[in-house]
């Protein structure tokens, strides 16, 4: 009941409240991703207490992902790349005056995927955290080198890339004062790069100033809308519901899987569970078409997705995507350490932030339906009035969390690498995991070698960090497995032809 | 063709890393010093940047021999056009970082604001009621609120008369 008093109370509802507002704004408004709100976010949830400030992310996270449907509905432009699975779908039942009824059913969609992550999350965590209570220095290595493999080998596109832009990512986290000698390293002489690299600076340069870029490097945009909308947000959504239900659990429960894998988040669990939506549906020839049935199955499993990721963040301190490695490294500055501790040290932080998930999720439903009457006045929002002002933002929270300069410089450096990355097709999550797991890794490695003379064979010597070490070169050998089996596979074939 | 560069800058990247990372003091107590972590890294940079080379060139001899048989003309593909205005935010935050000590961090996001509001083509007194009264908002939440000593400037004599 602890819990209870922490969420309800003036100062959280009113975060809360202004947390929707803003996350569905930045989610409506193309160009600008949940993940980017959220690192907006960081310079003033610093300055707030834990429990607000995590509300603060999460209402923020579910927002976003819900409202980037609105301008995928109007515009065929993904607000954020996790509606891209569906944009198509929405916008062509849109084409056919029902953008209101795509958008209504996407949004009971997103509530209920969220809600059912949420769930999932509350049953799964607590039990999974007593197990998690007994892990080592072994197993914590192992775990955090299972959540980097993860990362490239979920990946959409080149895993070259992805590795590349994971050891970018760990490199980062190197800087600074060696853990067990204390010497300096990569720290160039400037003080402030001695406590390391701060999270927050690199995640704004990662994820605001490398879209700032793009949206400046793109041509000017053009933002007409030719849809018309006069039909009802949810006069058809309980037809909908009745026909789909088994949709809508499937795409959360995909979701939920997808969100807790450390990399994938929830563009990737939009983009899967749509497919397997797609080769089981009884009419997959009407995909493309407008079909509701992949909105359904889409829709929901993005919105589980960011509660899925929350699964391993709180019990590992594992980051699920991109948004929960951006909670660790708040949770990490402000002192505390994400892990199975916090759900027994009878603070009622973790009940807290349950009941924010169920409210967040909850106040979706009305909140969503207002965005999606407004939803031309977000759309319309002219972005070369809006950019200057998210520059300027950026600038002064990166500086705010030190009151630094440094942090402003390295906002930079990191914002132009990450801009070459981007647009050379580098994915970002594995970075900004490596970033939060590579001291993980390092620091696990190092004491567990201390602890045992330099033994490496101590890796394999607990019967848990055995499993996950099997886990993790099984994980590594898959591409080859795979060809192997494959080869063996047609081999078979032509032989018995 | 990027693809080549990418791994080149990666494979320097690398080397750079490994060197520098020698560099680092060792402990005889321990036998895998700082330096462990940073070198791994580096190796991966180069093992990694070598097989984006390799990869890219394969692709691209593959791309050129089909092409050229299909229409010799195709065999060079036109380069991708980018914006140069891709530079402005960068410029920005460096003329932040120069000027806000003389001119004060109020003064100088909204000239930032305002003229990249105006570099896309805003309506003068749009981007001029919007800069001064977001900047002033930002101002505010940072300064006020939160407490952040945001440079004051020299030019205006440490303070702005209407936010004392």
């Amino acid at each position: 009941m602890n819990g209870v008093g922490l969420v309800l109370n003036f100062e959280t509802i009113l975060v809360i409240l202004a947390a929707s507002l803003f996350g569905i704004f930045v989610g409506a408004v193309p160009g600008l991703t949940a993940t980017m709100a959220v690192a907006l976010l960081v310079p003033l949830t610093f300055y707030m207490d834990t429990i607000p400030a995590i509300a603060a992310i999460v209402t923020t996270s579910a927002m976003a992902i819900f409202a980037g449907d609105i301008p995928g509905t109007y515009l065929n432009i993904p607000g954020t790349p996790a509606s891209a699975a569906y944009v198509g779908e929405s916008y062509a039942l849109a084409k056919k005056g029902r953008a209101r009824e795509a958008l209504g059913i996407n949004l009971v969609c997103s509530v209920f995927g969220g809600i059912f992550g949420t769930i999932i999350l509350i049953v799964v965590a607590q039990s999974l955290a007593e197990v998690a209570l007994k892990f080592s220095a072994f197993e914590y290595f192992w775990l955090a080198v299972l959540g980097l493999s993860c990362s490239i080998f979920i990946s959409v596109g080149s895993r070259t890339k992805a590795f590349l832009s994971l050891l970018f990512g760990i490199l980062l986290s190197t800087v600074g004062l060696d853990m067990m000698s204390g010497a300096p390293r990569f720290t160039f002489g400037v003080p402030d790069l001695m406590a390391g690299i701060n999270f927050i600076p690199v995640m704004i340069g990662m994820f605001a100033l490398n879209e700032l870029m793009s949206y400046y490097g793109s041509k000017s945009e053009k933002k007409t809308i030719s849809v018309v909308d006069k039909d009802s947000v949810f006069h058809n959504v309980p037809g909908h519901i009745k026909r789909y239900w088994r949709n809508m659990v499937r795409g959360s429960s995909i979701g939920t899987l997808i969100g807790a894998l450390p990399g994938a988040g929830a563009d990737i669990a939009a983009w899967i569970s749509y497919g397997v939506g797609k080769g089981r549906s009884k009419d997959s020839a009407k995909y493309g078409t407008g079909n509701v049935e992949g909105i359904v199955d889409a829709s929901s499993a993005n919105n589980s997705g960011i509660s899925g990721a929350w699964v391993p963040a709180l019990v590992f301190g594992i980051p699920g995507d991109s948004i929960t490695a951006i909670v660790i490294g708040v949770l990490y500055m402000k002192g505390m350490n994400p892990g199975p501790t916090i759900f027994m040290d009878g603070s009622g932080l973790i009940y807290a932030l349950f009941i924010v998930f169920i409210l967040a999720n909850l106040m979706m439903l009305p909140i969503g339906y207002m965005a999606i009457r407004l939803s031309k006045l977000f759309i319309l929002t002219p972005s070369r009035v809006l950019m200057p002002i998210i520059l300027c933002f950026c600038i002064v929270g990166a500086f705010a969390i030190n009151n630094s300069v440094v942090d402003i410089w390295l906002m930079l450096i990191v914002g132009l690498v990450a801009y070459l990355l981007a647009v050379n097709d580098f994915p970002m999550a594995p970075a900004i995991l490596g970033l939060v797991l590579g001291s993980v890794v390092e620091n696990n490695f190092m004491s567990a070698m201390l602890r045992t003379g330099g033994d490496l064979t101590s890796f394999f010597a607990r019967p848990i960090s055995a499993g996950l070490g099997v886990a993790v070169i099984l994980l590594w050998c898959s591409p080859l497995l795979i060809k192997a089996y494959r080869y063996q596979k047609q081999k078979t074939e032509r032989a018995s032809l | 063709m990027r693809d080549v560069f990418a791994g080149i800058g990666f494979m320097i990247a690398g080397i750079v890393t490994i060197i520098t990372a020698q560099q680092f003091p060792t402990l005889p107590s321990l036998q895998y010093g700082p330096s462990l972590f940073p070198s791994l890294v580096g190796g991966g940079f180069c093992i990694g940047g070598a097989v984006l080379t390799l990869n890219a060139l394969w692709q691209r001899r593959k791309a050129a021999a089909q092409a050229v048989q299909d229409d010799p003309t195709l065999a060079t593909s036109p380069p991708e056009k980018m914006g140069w205005a891709m530079v402005l935010p960068p410029i920005a935050i460096v003329f932040y970082i120069l000027a806000s000590d003389y001119l004060g961090a109020m003064l100088t996001i909204i000239i930032i604001m305002f003229s990249l509001m105006l570099l896309r083509k805003t309506k003068i007194y749009v981007a001029l009621i919007t800069s001064v009264v977001m900047s002033s908002a930002i101002y505010f939440i940072f300064s006020h609120y939160l407490l952040i000593p945001l440079p004051q400037g020299v030019l205006l004599g440490g303070s702005l008369p209407w936010i004392s």
